[in-house]
């Protein structure tokens, strides 16, 4: 790689992680116009930003809006630099989560702070939004053969809904084919482990990190 | 001499002139308490003065009274000498506790006397009406003795008045915590144990039993017999009156959040185990959503939003910040989850409002002021005192426009620059002693502050206004009570144009289940009022999300 391959990647990533949209932009049309590659600028530029803006988030140094304005300015690269990504990077296979806010609930902030840090990660994320029905979860995870299903709930009187996806997957026999994962303000690990998810995260950032463990569990198996 | 008048307690002191007001307020029987006995140190003996009297009292010093605060007329009590005639428009408590006063712009508003409760003596025996309706005998002439019972079942605190259905008099009242919350903390656990037949027996016979306890209470400092109590008004939030009633909660704890019952209903108190007169009724005032209940209907009521002009926003802030917006009497209302940070819950120093909790901070370019309560040594900080401090961080740099601290560098020649210090090698603005304030805080803090400030924004876009239209707006709630204005605008909980339009009216459920009581006719009015209110539902407006995060920063 050429140094002004490494500088510009390193100010993409700059950009991102100081939430400036337009400079993203800039060193994103830079990037094409020089002929870097594609593939690494989003993946060693906006993506390795919007990493280091996930640890500020997870320092508690960044709050929402911040890792939204850096997800703002990382996607408006993105649409730049998509194009001139070869077909054959990109059709590599990713895993896939399905997410979505279980039935009752309608709080969708924190499942949309996870939905963006997965697609960061490299996840394929397909998101039911809110006020899921335990078996919608079931019946799109095995329609698109989901690798995760992760579930968000807000409330404490809707967190039964995710035990019910659990039982659902069992009682079809598919348990061992999708990861459960749990998420939420009144969830905890102890829950987690109470219903039989396969794993709990109480940041977004942390979601992602437990999704690419339990995937790579599950290839080793 | 000098007359100090107190319109809402219908009396003139006088004084000498040059004399404290504090004495005035003593020779008046106002109930204002001085916690730190007229040095000036805690705000508590704050009232306001009528319109342009500022100059006819001098005052020896204005701590914790703002500059908008002191522009509207607010001094402290205790350090204000009278030099000719003012009048205290606050609405001050009266010790003897005499009579019903409805906070409504800072006048009272008397009810006529129309109970629901009424006997009649036939030469032999009483008999007992509930509206025309005989409802039962009482031997010999009990004419003398009607009382009712005014209960407001917060979350958190009980508070009941016994009231004389004859006279309208208060004559009694008894308080305590909530003791559903030591079996479920919060509105959402109550729910779900509520939803089961055992826990739902548990959580009734938890809030009855205190409720018998109050009934009791309040007869014995009044010399009667709780059996002479005929009814009861039962005001707080929807979930609460459905757990007192023993109707199962489950359909308030999830979406769509469908009401099984809507309240403007009577349940015989015998029916629910309420030790009051056996043929006693329990009064449920009309609830309007699974979130906005019966204490908003009261509020509603207390505040005569639905008959006063011009457009008056009302909020409650608590855990469930719910608020009404009237437009000249047409009026929607709408509820937030601002979760438990204003209770000091989540917050690392936080605790209730209680002895040693630092419940005022104003920073300045002389440093740092802390208040606790009862001037005892600090030990935590309370929901008043949390939103002080992140209110002043941000006036003053303290914190970023997104809340991040700033303790390197941004602030280093302010006179608290000391205060950053480190817990658990994070950085933390330290209070008092043991008692800071972490990052993690701020975050609660601007989650709560963001829920009701997105919830205000959406109500105004529904009715096609801006915060620059709101005539006047009232801030409702027992909490709300303890804040200050400045701080709600510093942290953005409140647009800054709300700045001078600020009243604080108290605990409206508790005045307005007070009207109902003493005056039947007016449920049937409310009714018609809450019947008509629209009730929005935040989450399902697609515009709720970004409004929400913009209101997160200061």
């Amino acid at each position: 790689m050429t140094i002004q391959a490494e500088q510009l990647h390193e100010q993409l990533a700059t950009a991102v992680v100081e939430l400036d949209e337009d400079r993203t932009k800039e060193l994103a049309h830079q990037a094409v116009d020089f002929g870097l590659d594609a593939w690494q600028a989003v993946e060693l530029g906006l993506v390795a930003g919007m990493d280091r803006a996930g640890k500020l988030f997870d320092q508690e140094e960044y709050f929402i809006p911040e890792l939204l304005l850096a997800s703002d300015a990382m996607y408006a690269g993105l649409e730049i630099l998509r194009p001139h990504i070869p077909i054959d990077t990109s059709a590599e296979r990713k895993s896939k989560v399905v997410i979505g806010v279980i039935e009752g609930d309608t709080h969708d902030i924190g499942k949309n702070l996870v939905r963006i840090m997965l697609d960061v990660g490299g996840f394929e994320v397909i998101d039911l939004g809110r006020d899921v029905p335990p078996q919608t979860f079931v019946d799109k995870a095995k329609e698109i053969d989901a690798d995760i299903i992760a579930i968000a709930s807000l409330m404490t009187t809707t967190m039964d809904g995710m035990a019910e996806v659990v039982r659902i997957l069992e009682r079809e026999g598919i348990r061992e084919r999708v990861k459960v994962i749990v998420g939420g303000a009144p969830v905890s690990q102890g829950f987690a482990t109470k219903i039989g998810a396969d794993g709990y995260a109480s940041r977004a950032p942390a979601a992602v990190v437990l999704a690419k463990k339990l995937v790579s569990e599950k290839a080793a198996a | 001499m000098s007359k100090v008048s107190f319109p809402n307690l219908k009396l003139t002191v006088e004084l000498e002139v040059g004399g404290s007001l504090r004495e005035a307020l003593r020779r008046a029987g106002a109930d204002v308490e001085f916690p730190c006995n007229g040095a000036g140190t805690c705000g508590k003996c704050r009232v306001k003065l009528a319109k342009g009297q500022e100059a006819k009292v001098h005052e020896n010093a204005h701590r914790f009274l703002n500059e908008e605060e002191r522009k509207a007329g607010y001094i402290l009590a205790c350090q204000a000498t009278v030099l000719g005639d003012v009048t205290v428009e606050t609405d001050v408590p009266d010790s003897e506790g005499e009579g019903l006063r409805i906070l409504s712009e800072g006048n009272s508003l008397d009810v006529e006397l129309k109970p629901w409760i009424s006997k009649e003596f036939d030469g032999a025996s009483t008999h007992l009406l509930a509206g025309a309706e005989r409802i039962g005998l009482e031997h010999g002439d009990t004419t003398a003795h009607q009382y009712g019972l005014a209960v407001d079942i917060g979350t958190t605190t009980l508070v009941s008045t016994l009231l004389d259905l004859r006279t309208g008099k208060e004559l009694a009242t008894s308080s305590s915590l909530n003791p559903q919350a030591r079996t479920a903390q919060d509105v959402l656990s109550r729910i779900k144990l509520g939803s089961e037949p055992a826990g739902l027996a548990k959580l009734q016979r938890e809030i009855i039993d205190e409720l018998s306890r109050h009934a009791a209470d309040v007869a014995q400092q009044a010399g009667i017999k709780p059996e002479q109590i005929y009814e009861a008004v039962f005001s707080g939030n929807t979930t609460m009156l459905y757990l007192a009633i023993g109707a199962n909660p489950v359909s308030l704890g999830k979406y769509p959040y469908t009401l099984t019952r809507e309240g403007a209903e009577h349940v015989p108190a015998a029916e629910i185990g309420f030790a009051i007169s056996p043929e006693g009724l329990v009064y449920l005032p009309p609830v309007m959503s699974a979130y906005v209940g019966a204490d908003i209907s009261s509020g509603i009521l207390a505040s005569r939003l639905a008959e006063e002009k011009g457009v008056i926003l009302f909020v409650d802030i608590g855990t469930n910040g719910e608020m009404v917006l009237a437009r000249d009497g047409v009026l929607t209302a709408t509820s937030t989850a601002a979760g438990p940070a204003f209770e000091g819950m989540n917050i690392t120093c936080g605790m209730r409002a209680g002895r040693g909790a630092v419940e005022r901070v104003a920073l300045s370019d002389e440093g740092i002021e802390i208040a606790t309560i009862h001037d005892a040594e600090p030990v935590g900080i309370c929901g008043s005192g949390l939103l002080d401090v992140v209110g002043e961080l941000a006036a003053h740099g303290g914190v970023d426009k997104n809340g991040r601290f700033q303790y390197n560098g941004s602030s280093p020649d302010k006179p608290w620059k000391d205060r950053w210090d480190s817990v658990d090698g994070k950085p933390v603005f330290r209070l008092s002693g043991p008692v800071y304030l972490s990052q993690k805080d701020v975050r609660q803090v601007q989650l709560a502050k963001a829920a009701i400030r997105a919830g205000i924004e959406l109500m105004l876009k529904e009715n096609g206004l801006t915060p620059a239209g709101v005539d006047r707006v009232l801030i409702a709630g027992s909490f709300g009570f303890h804040l200050r204005t400045e701080s709600l605008i510093n942290l953005g909980l409140l647009p800054r144009e709300f700045a001078g339009r600020v009243e604080f009216v108290g605990n409206t459920s508790r005045t307005g289940a007070q009207a109902l009581l003493l005056n039947h006719p007016l449920r049937g009015k409310l009714h018609c009022v809450t019947r008509a209110v629209s009730v929005l539902e935040l989450a399902k407006d697609p515009a709720f999300e970004k409004i929400f995060i913009k209101s997160l920063q200061f």
